[in-house]
């Protein structure tokens, strides 16, 4: 009777990341609650408008970019006050002609230029204006016509540089884009209430509206490793001026439909959040001056990065482990007793341990954020799906890309954003 | 106290709730596996204790009852599965868990015992299997041996195996092995009285039993 012996088990490892995450999620939670987060639930929109230009990047977006240029003249905004300046950053597909087609419009400008990156893109839109509000808005991103005065009123504290929208994923098709709009959703209730304590460390290329004077002043969008925007949201924080979140702006992005996609976007993201973080910005980290997000939400990323592998890895031991070593009991016993389901249930087996309920109530705080940012930003659309795969799918996928950003920034790798 | 400080003590006094709520969950359900044992063992200690006194009351042998230890015997196993579940969930070194093997060893000498007479009295040929084991880390082959064991014992109801920790601190248990001569040699087996060492296979092992033994039809006893 000694099959299945207890050994020191590595789950130990685990308990600390565990209740990190526990932590945090029960902070947003309870940020979420608190009275600055109801408040700017309950704004209301904005009666006094200024002047505001959209920038448009576009870099071979031939398939979306007329889509997202119709829904942004379809805005709620007076038509004297808001331009849409369509950006060609060089585009080698047929971009060029898809937004030719808007060139007589009042409202759009259109801006043709060599290659030179989002980031030039930007400042080009940006150098073109004199808008009181400047935007940016994917090409692969569609916005509700009350986005915009849903954004406005955020900006009525004259610290805030810049505000954000509440994004989830344009029209998910497979159980990829699915998983990633739930995990949108999540963010929508992250972003909300951590903007309420201003800890937001990007400003996401689908609809961030910045005041053009503060980004002039700060000297105009960079390179930041291929994640201009967060680099921005990053040099915003430093100088001390604050980032907001418009949690009813709804803005819709195209996800990737592909694993490999995927896996090449988030790497991206997060190879640019540890080369800006880590490198420029490091003196935000655990810096008082810099509040919560000094403190907590920067320490409490960079512990996600580490947790998410570690745990990644104690699973696979744990599952290797535990297939190999039942697998080397039941060689040689008749397959029909070894791996057949027997008998019936009985809750003396229940395989219940510290860490699996610590998981267990980590993932249904996760579930819990996803639907209350459904519920904030009234986004469309069944979360069914999303949130079953979500469930399944999405710790399995996270490692691959902290595994591979870990290592592209170890290594010095760079890689092309396409 | 700024809002973020008074959040995030409130946050950090949720997730302390939260990690104790789930420790507490789970030592109430591990003293729930232990009071559910200890009341099986109560119980089969009673069943056993009756079997024997009615052997001794009566002259010659109930053999009425080789039933009723039939269905003992079965018990004792499902105790024996219940037992080691617990054992791998609180750890060998837990002491309700020795207190409890140690009460298990008993009651499965005494079974064994009285299956003997039994089957002496009423002319029965069981098949017993008394198998020793260790979890103290010396024994690879124990866990295949045991999950062998197991096997045999589902498919082949009556086969009696008897499971003893050989470290198992028991004086009755320590004159058991001294009477049985069985080394520590570990997985040990004694297949009808005869020693049987180590463990490579099922069939190796099942080669031991003699001829007929692994019937799928219940015996006598």
């Amino acid at each position: 009777m000694c099959y299945d012996n207890a050994i020191m088990s590595p789950e130990v490892l685990a308990y600390p990341f565990l209740f990190i995450a526990i932590f945090f999620e029960s902070f947003v939670l309870v940020t979420l609650l608190s009275k600055p987060a109801r408040e700017a639930r309950a704004r209301t929109a904005s009666v006094t408008l200024p002047s505001v230009a959209v920038i448009v990047p576009c870099y071979n977006e031939e398939t979306t970019v007329a889509r997202t240029c119709e829904s942004l003249l379809a805005l709620h905004y007076p038509s004297d006050k808001l331009e849409v300046i369509l950006v060609d950053d060089g585009s080698t597909d047929a971009t060029a002609g898809a937004i030719a087609r808007f060139a007589a419009h009042p409202q759009v400008r259109i801006i043709s230029k060599e290659n030179g990156g989002k980031h030039t893109a930007l400042n080009a839109g940006i150098a073109a204006t004199r808008a009181d509000i400047v935007g940016c808005l994917d090409a692969d991103s569609f916005v509700e016509p009350d986005a915009l005065r849903e954004i406005i009123p955020c900006f009525a504290d004259v610290q805030v540089a810049a505000v954000t929208a509440a994004m989830s994923v344009h029209e998910p098709g497979n159980v990829l884009q699915h998983m990633q709009n739930a995990e949108y959703l999540f963010g929508i209730t992250l972003r909300h209430a951590i903007a309420s304590v201003n800890g937001l460390y990007v400003t996401p290329g689908p609809f961030s509206f910045y005041r053009r004077a503060i980004v002039e002043e700060l000297g105009g969008f960079r390179y930041g490793h291929q994640t201009e925007d967060m680099e921005m949201a990053l040099r915003i924080q430093r100088a001390g001026y604050g980032i907001e979140n418009a949690p009813h702006a709804r803005v819709y992005t195209k996800a990737p439909g592909t694993i490999l996609k995927l896996l090449k976007q988030r790497t991206r993201w997060t190879t640019g959040f540890l080369r800006n973080v880590l490198g420029e910005y490091r003196g935000l980290i655990a810096n008082r001056r810099h509040g919560v997000l000094g403190v907590l939400i920067l320490p409490s990323a960079l512990i996600a990065i580490g947790s998410g592998m570690l745990l990644f890895f104690l699973m696979l031991f744990m599952l290797v482990r535990n297939v190999a070593t039942a697998l080397s009991i039941r060689a040689g016993i008749p397959f029909s007793y070894a791996y057949l389901p027997s008998g019936s249930l009985d809750w003396f087996y229940l395989p219940v341990s510290f860490y699996l309920l610590l998981g267990v109530i980590t993932l249904l705080a996760s579930l819990s954020l996803i639907v209350a940012g459904k519920r904030i930003s009234k986004a469309p659309g069944n979360i069914a799906l999303g949130l079953v795969s979500y469930t399944f799918l999405y710790s399995l996928i996270v490692p691959f890309w902290l595994l591979t950003a870990t290592a592209d920034v170890a290594l010095g790798a760079r890689r092309r954003w396409r | 106290m700024s809002l973020v400080v008074r959040n995030a003590l409130i946050a950090l006094l949720v997730t302390i709730v939260l990690a104790g709520t789930v420790a507490y969950a789970i030592s109430y359900l591990n003293r729930a596996r232990i009071t559910e044992l200890s009341a099986i063992e109560d119980q089969l200690s009673i069943d056993i204790l009756s079997l024997d006194t009615q052997f001794s009351l009566l002259e010659a042998a109930p053999c009425d009852s080789t039933a009723s230890s039939t269905t003992l015997t079965s018990e004792l196993a499902n105790m024996g599965t219940r037992l080691s579940y617990a054992e791998n969930q609180l750890g060998s070194d837990n002491t309700q868990v020795v207190r409890l093997k140690e009460q298990y060893s008993l009651l499965e000498i005494r079974d064994y015992l009285i299956t003997k007479q039994l089957a002496a009295a009423c002319g029965a040929r069981p098949t017993t299997v008394l198998y020793f084991y260790s979890n103290a880390g010396d024994c690879a082959d124990c866990d295949k041996a045991g999950y062998a064991l197991s096997y045999l014992r589902d498919t082949f109801p009556s086969l009696r195996v008897y499971s003893f920790d050989y470290n198992l601190d028991l004086g009755a248990l320590e004159t058991f092995i001294a009477v049985t001569k069985v080394k520590r040699d570990l997985p040990a087996f004694v297949i009808n009285g005869k020693p049987y060492y180590g463990f490579t296979s099922l069939a190796d092992l099942e080669k031991q039993f003699p001829k007929g033994a692994l019937a799928t039809s219940t015996s006598k006893l």
